[in-house]
């Protein structure tokens, strides 16, 4: 008998729960819900601005969402441009941390649903849904940024993936090269497999320019909590270890706990090395100093290229790979701290280019 | 342990007070002889004046007509069985709850107290039965506590302590910790702090029955000294022999009502009692020794280590046998609560042996040792007996989670377990609708008649209580002593841990007094006088 | 037992006067932040489509047995804040157990839930062991474990996992295609299926309910989270009791992790859902650790979440806004409940008080009759 109660419990809840919003009628915010309707050329419905060109994008962020100052903000500024440039509009939802799986599919799905055509989702958390969801709107183009074909295929789906390896080597020759002490330091976010290919590539950098070089290294946290990426503090803590060990550069790859960082360099009157962005531009003008160079992994130009092939018919299902050699990854030199050492970064570049040098993905 | 018929009858009639039974007492054995009531003449101001309250709750009256005028400079008892509505008129001239009806006049002046602290500044303070005092606090700060704006919290409200207890002989030093203080002195703590707040009307919630006689004294000195100085003393109990001392006046309640006003001259124990309970009393059979030469419990060198330097038991031994009642008279805190759980296995003895019938259980469980026919009535039955807030049938598993008719296999069966408890009420006129009911809904004394027919259920061959009728009306009282009469009489060796001297002498076949975890001496209740018991129990007198 | 309905209201009442003070404390946050209440709520209360409702459905499995976990703890007032790492760490052990294939399809199911109940278990048997030896309070230690069973799981995560090349997500390796539970196409209409493993949070659901009110060892767990003192003096074990709930809370736990394990995801790897240990404390809270209840608490929370996705495309706000409500539910709803058991308490009291003053008037008419 109770066994029935708690079975016919769960039927009249779920039941109660896909009714008790029958009565609000939606006529205004849900599309067609038939999966055909958006094809890029000539979609029928997408929403109700009538203003709008022909197609509208659709972004899914990582964690964070517009306004980390880092990895999310990249993806936003190359959406911006190109939104700007077609006159095109856009719709964009962030996730949450330790969210289900369907929540990602969901968010995609609504995305899908609602019309958005081309859908960009920005990072690797979104790898399994996007191969799951892709198939389920075949006439809609997905681009995923770093999962690539081999873990995320769909016959409708771009992979944007980096080499970020190759511009960490940079950075990590530049540091080299600057350091007075021989001693530098590296501070990663989370420890994952994307983080410690940051780590490889700038201890390869490194090491090629001074094979006796001392690096220290320091993950703030461990997944699966990735409160590393956001954590200020957490990064001004491990920087300011390393800086009182004796080292004078240290490179962060730990999206908004990287503020933290270029603080303790303040602090210690020593120097730092920013990521993804061009973080010299970003930062106080009194904490620009400390910042040598930043690692340029340039996922604006990715989405910005991707929505540009969308527009023009030209875009390519599979892997696109960002590396020295299109310019996806790279190295800044705003405020001039290292012109000097100009000419042996652009040495390094051209052999990781002729693949002179192999850059080593795993620390 | 042959009883004189005669002696046994005044000496054993327990708590109530019977006819002939305070009066063989030695004078000042423990009743005081009250002082004329004329001393310094109390004026015949009255200081607070309640005129027909009456306070309804949804489906009960608790308070219909009551009329009770209280004058200055005297003490004047309000008495009444527990229900009687006399804790709810406290809480109405306390202003912890408002009359639907009626009035209180406060020194002439009609009042509505919305909250204690109006009552607190019309000059009426309230000691409550459990003391509300921070022991890591000193005397200074607990009086002080809430009413900084009085005198401060230095040495103005130290000297202002001072004075107090000079004035009224309280005897309480301002620096030192509650902690080291005893009950008597805590009492006066409190009493101490309601005139520091400027009471003048002081009721007095059971004051008594934390103290042993000698303590009491000492209380009803302090009383007499509040009233010369013209304060007006209500002081509330249920102990006759205490109001016949202390009061100039006496209010009795029943059923939510006053019945009467009188005053001790005019009235006899006998009639109060009858006055409280709205019948004449049954007169206390004379009980034969049931005593019989089979040893049930057998208690061997028992010591139980302390955390401090002294054990909490040391060297416990005694035997009760088939038929006997063993009464452990002492003052609270000697280690009665720490036998008792030695006993029922809840603490494991440093050394010593524990015998059950033939059984050696000192390494046993609780419950195992409650499955070889341990019944236990524990003396904080909320915490110890009960589960407040499940229905009366599954408060009768408790404690016999693993017999009839309780289960069956793993599994609790329900239906028997309920109809038993059906049964235990009928048997045990516990008063409740239904066996449905939540065990906080019931009244003291029914919870414990409740749990003494829980612990008499699957025939016990020895019964651990502890203050079995602690807090209970005088019906169930009575009742109770009824039940283990007669299941001594069924061979029932009985432990009975007792505050209530009266109890232990009216119940117990021996007596032995435990002092600083020790026993100390064996008094024969036939012959022991309350006073005798109370002096060895605080190791003042020599044991008899 | 006895169907009492106004006990029944009473008892719904609590939820419900919750719910309202949330959904009203939450339109003013909006209106608050110039948002559009009516849209909000409209969204979140249009129909789910079949597949959401499946999802719903789907996530509530994983919640409600989260909510057992805890419930069994809090029933005997013990708090296990540590469901959160017990079942990720069994989900992490069972992934890499199950994809061993030591044994064939259905067996490897079996194997796999067993080890994720037994590593749940032994998680938590750590708090419970450091409770009854050491008296650590399990709130303490739990939570202590959490951060540990995080980094351990990181630490191993590391040496079992298999990478493919070019990913930047890492996990173990997939379980075999055999061993993983059929979906059940319980909703018309819908693309997706419902987890198998609803029977089971199902079936688990109804073994809490009869092991909680139906056997000794039930009653024995719930006397001591009502009385520990009652409970000490009735005989119970209370050490015994907080190591056996601890390993039964832990042992569910680790099925929390199963139908994400077994039904969708197939690999422990970085995306695997955190947080659900928390989620089942407020569910359980919600759910008045009856089976029932937290089965509503649960599909409660589900609904939310899974219609709160749309929010920030279609309305524009940010789907915070429902763990804002979610927040507020758990709050109120704990609020709601104690005053309404007292309310309860006092009627009850007020009820015996009126009978036994009708029976007393009763006996006294007939004595002044006699």
């Amino acid at each position: 008998m109770r066994v029935s109660k708690l079975i016919g419990t769960f039927a009249v809840v779920s039941l109660a729960l896909v009714g008790c919003g029958g009565e609000t009628n939606e006529p205004t915010t849900q599309t067609s819900e038939s999966t055909g309707t958006g094809s890029s050329s000539a979609p029928e419905e997408t929403g109700e601005e009538p203003q709008s060109p022909d197609y509208q994008i659709g972004m899914a962020f990582d964690v964070g969402g517009r306004g980390d100052q880092s990895f999310n903000d990249a993806a936003a500024a190359g959406l911006d441009r190109a939104a700007e440039e077609l006159g095109v509009g856009f719709q964009e939802a962030a996730a949450e941390t330790g969210e289900a799986e369907t929540q990602r599919e969901e968010r995609l799905r609504t995305l899908a649903d609602a019309g958005f055509n081309p859908i960009i989702a920005v990072g690797f958390a979104y790898g399994a849904s996007v191969a799951l969801v892709a198939p389920e709107y075949p006439d809609v183009q997905f681009a995923i940024v770093d999962s690539d074909a081999a873990s995320t295929p769909g016959d409708n789906v771009t992979n944007l993936i980096f080499a970020e390896e190759q511009g960490s080597f940079l950075v990590g020759a530049a540091a080299a090269l600057k350091s007075e002490a021989g001693h530098i330091g590296f501070v990663g976010g989370v420890e994952v497999p994307l983080i410690q290919k940051f780590q490889a590539g700038y201890a390869a950098g490194a090491q090629a320019v001074n094979p006796d070089i001392t690096i220290d290294v320091t993950y703030l946290t461990q997944p699966p909590d990735f409160s590393g990426f956001a954590d200020p503090a957490k990064g001004r803590t491990a920087a300011e270890g390393m800086y009182q060990g004796g080292a004078d550069i240290v490179y962060q790859a730990a999206g908004g706990s990287g503020g933290g960082v270029f603080e303790a360099a303040a602090a210690a009157g020593a120097f730092a090395i920013g990521v993804d962005s061009d973080q010299y531009n970003l930062v106080a003008p009194e904490i620009q100093p400390v910042i040598i160079t930043s690692m340029l992994k340039k996922v604006d130009v990715a989405v910005y290229d991707f929505i540009i092939a969308v527009n023009e018919g030209t875009v390519e299902s599979g892997d696109v790979i960002f590396d020295l050699e299109a310019d996806g990854v790279g190295y800044s030199t705003t405020g001039g701290a290292i012109d000097d050492i100009s000419a042996d970064l652009e040495a390094f570049k051209e052999q990781i280019i002729s693949g002179e040098i192999e850059v080593p993905t795993t620390p | 342990m042959e009883d004189e018929p005669g002696t046994r009858a005044v000496a054993c009639v327990p708590g109530f007070v019977r006819p002939g039974c305070s009066s063989p007492r030695p004078p000042g054995a423990c009743a005081i002889e009250p002082r004329e009531s004329t001393t310094g003449g109390p004026p015949d101001e009255v200081a607070v004046q309640l005129r027909g309250i009456a306070k309804r709750f949804p489906g009960v009256i608790a308070n219909h007509d009551v009329d009770i005028a209280v004058r200055r400079g005297t003490v004047h008892a309000i008495v009444g069985e527990n229900g009687a509505g006399k804790s709810t008129l406290m809480k109405i001239l306390y202003g912890v709850q408002r009359p639907d009806d009626g009035t209180i006049t406060v020194g002439g002046t009609e009042r509505t107290f919305h909250s204690p602290s109006d009552a607190i500044a019309t000059g009426i303070g309230m000691v409550f039965q459990h003391f509300q005092l921070a022991d890591n606090l000193t005397v200074l700060e607990n009086v002080v506590l809430g009413a900084e704006r009085k005198h401060g919290i230095g040495d103005r409200a130290r000297e202002r302590i001072a004075e107090i207890s000079d004035s009224y002989s309280l005897d309480i030093e301002p620096d030192r910790l509650v902690a080291e203080l005893g009950v008597g002195a805590r009492q006066r703590v409190e009493i101490l702090k309601v005139l520091y707040r400027g009471a003048e009307i002081i009721i007095l919630d059971e004051p008594t029955a934390v103290l042993v006689p000698q303590e009491v004294d000492e209380l009803f000195d302090n009383l007499r000294e509040l009233k010369t100085e013209g304060l007006a003393v209500i002081f509330i109990s249920h102990k006759l022999d205490e109001v016949l001392a202390v009061a100039d006046e006496i209010t009795v309640m029943r059923r939510g009502t006053t019945v009467a006003t009188v005053t001790p001259a005019g009235v006899t124990a006998r009639q109060l009692a009858e006055l409280m309970v709205g019948s004449e009393l049954p007169s206390p059979a004379t009980e034969e020794s049931t005593v019989t030469d089979r040893v049930m419990l057998s208690v061997r060198d028992l010591t139980l280590a302390g955390g401090g330097r002294r054990p909490l038991l040391s060297d416990i031994s005694f035997d009760i046998h088939a038929g006997e009642v063993l009464g452990i008279a002492g003052v609270e805190g000697n280690g009665q609560a720490e036998l008792v759980e030695t006993i029922m296995g809840m603490r494991r003895p440093t050394t010593g042996m524990i015998r059950l019938g033939d059984d050696e259980i000192t390494e046993w469980s609780t419950r195992r040792r409650r499955e070889a026919g341990i019944g236990f009535i524990p003396e904080d039955r909320q915490r110890h007996a009960l589960l407040l807030d499940a229905p009366l049938w599954e408060n009768r598993i408790l404690g016999h989670q693993t017999r009839e008719p309780n289960v069956n296999g793993p599994f609790i069966d329900r239906r028997a377990a309920r109809k038993d408890t059906q049964r235990i009420i009928e048997e045990y006129d516990v008063r409740t609708p239904g066996i449905d009911v939540l065990a906080a809904a019931l009244s003291g004394g029914n919870q414990q008649k409740l749990i003494v027919g829980r612990e008499m259920s699957g025939d016990p061959v020895l019964l651990v209580a502890a203050h079995p009728t602690r807090g209970v009306d005088v019906g169930a009282q009575a009742a109770i002593w009824d039940i283990i009469r007669a299941a001594r009489r069924g061979g029932l060796a009985v432990l009975l841990i007792s505050a209530d001297l009266d109890e232990l002498i009216g119940l117990s076949d021996t007596i032995q007094v435990i002092l600083r975890g020790r026993l100390v001496g064996v008094c024969d209740p036939a012959t022991v006088t309350p006073q005798d018991l109370g002096s060895s129990m605080t190791g003042a007198g020599a044991a008899a | 037992m006895q169907f009492d309905p106004r006990r029944v209201a009473l008892t719904l009442a609590a939820p419900v006067l919750a719910l309202v003070a949330a959904v009203a404390i939450a339109s003013l946050v909006l209106a608050a932040a110039g948002d559009p209440v009516i849209e909000v709520w409209r969204t979140i209360l249009q129909p789910p489509k079949p597949r959401n409702v499946v999802n719903i459905i789907n996530s509530a499995s994983v919640l409600y047995l989260s909510g057992l976990a805890v419930a069994i703890g809090f029933r005997m007032n013990l708090f296990n804040i540590g469901v959160d790492g017990q079942y990720r760490l069994a989900a992490f052990v069972a992934a890499v157990v199950a994809a061993q294939g030591w044994l064939p399809g259905v067996l490897n199911i079996v194997l796999t839930i067993v080890v994720a109940m037994l590593v749940g278990a032994m998680w938590a048997g750590v708090a419970a062991i450091l409770k009854v030896t050491r008296g650590v309070s399990e709130v303490i230690s739990t939570i202590m474990l959490n951060a540990i069973a995080t980094a351990l799981v990181a630490y191993l995560l590391r040496k079992a996992s298999v990478q493919v090349a070019g990913s930047n997500n890492i996990g173990t390796a997939p379980i075999p295609e055999d061993s993983r539970m059929p979906g059940i196409a319980l909703i018309p209409g819908a693309p997706n299926e419902v987890y198998g493993f609803v029977v089971v949070a199902i079936a688990a659901g109804i073994a809490y309910s009869v092991l909680l009110s139906r056997t000794t060892f039930g009653f024995n767990l719930r006397a001591t989270g009502r009385s520990e003192s009652a409970a000490v003096a009735s005989g119970i074990d209370v050490k015994r009791m907080v190591v056996i709930a601890m390993l039964i809370s832990g042992g569910v736990a680790g099925l929390v992790g199963m139908p994400l394990l077994l039904g969708s995801a197939y690999s422990y790897g970085l995306t695997f859902q955190s947080g659900l240990g928390f989620a089942g404390i407020a569910v359980a809270l919600l759910g008045r650790n009856n089976p029932v209840g937290i089965a509503i608490g649960a599909l409660l929370f589900s609904y939310l979440n899974e219609q709160s996705n749309p929010l920030q495309i279609l309305v524009g706000v940010s789907d915070d806004i429902v763990k804002i409500v979610q927040g507020i539910v758990v709050l109120t709803v704990v609020i709601a409940y104690e005053v309404v058991r007292r309310y309860g308490v006092a009627q009850e009291q007020r009820k015996v008080a009126r009978e036994l003053a009708n029976q007393r008037r009763r006996d006294s008419e007939e004595v002044s009759a006699a």
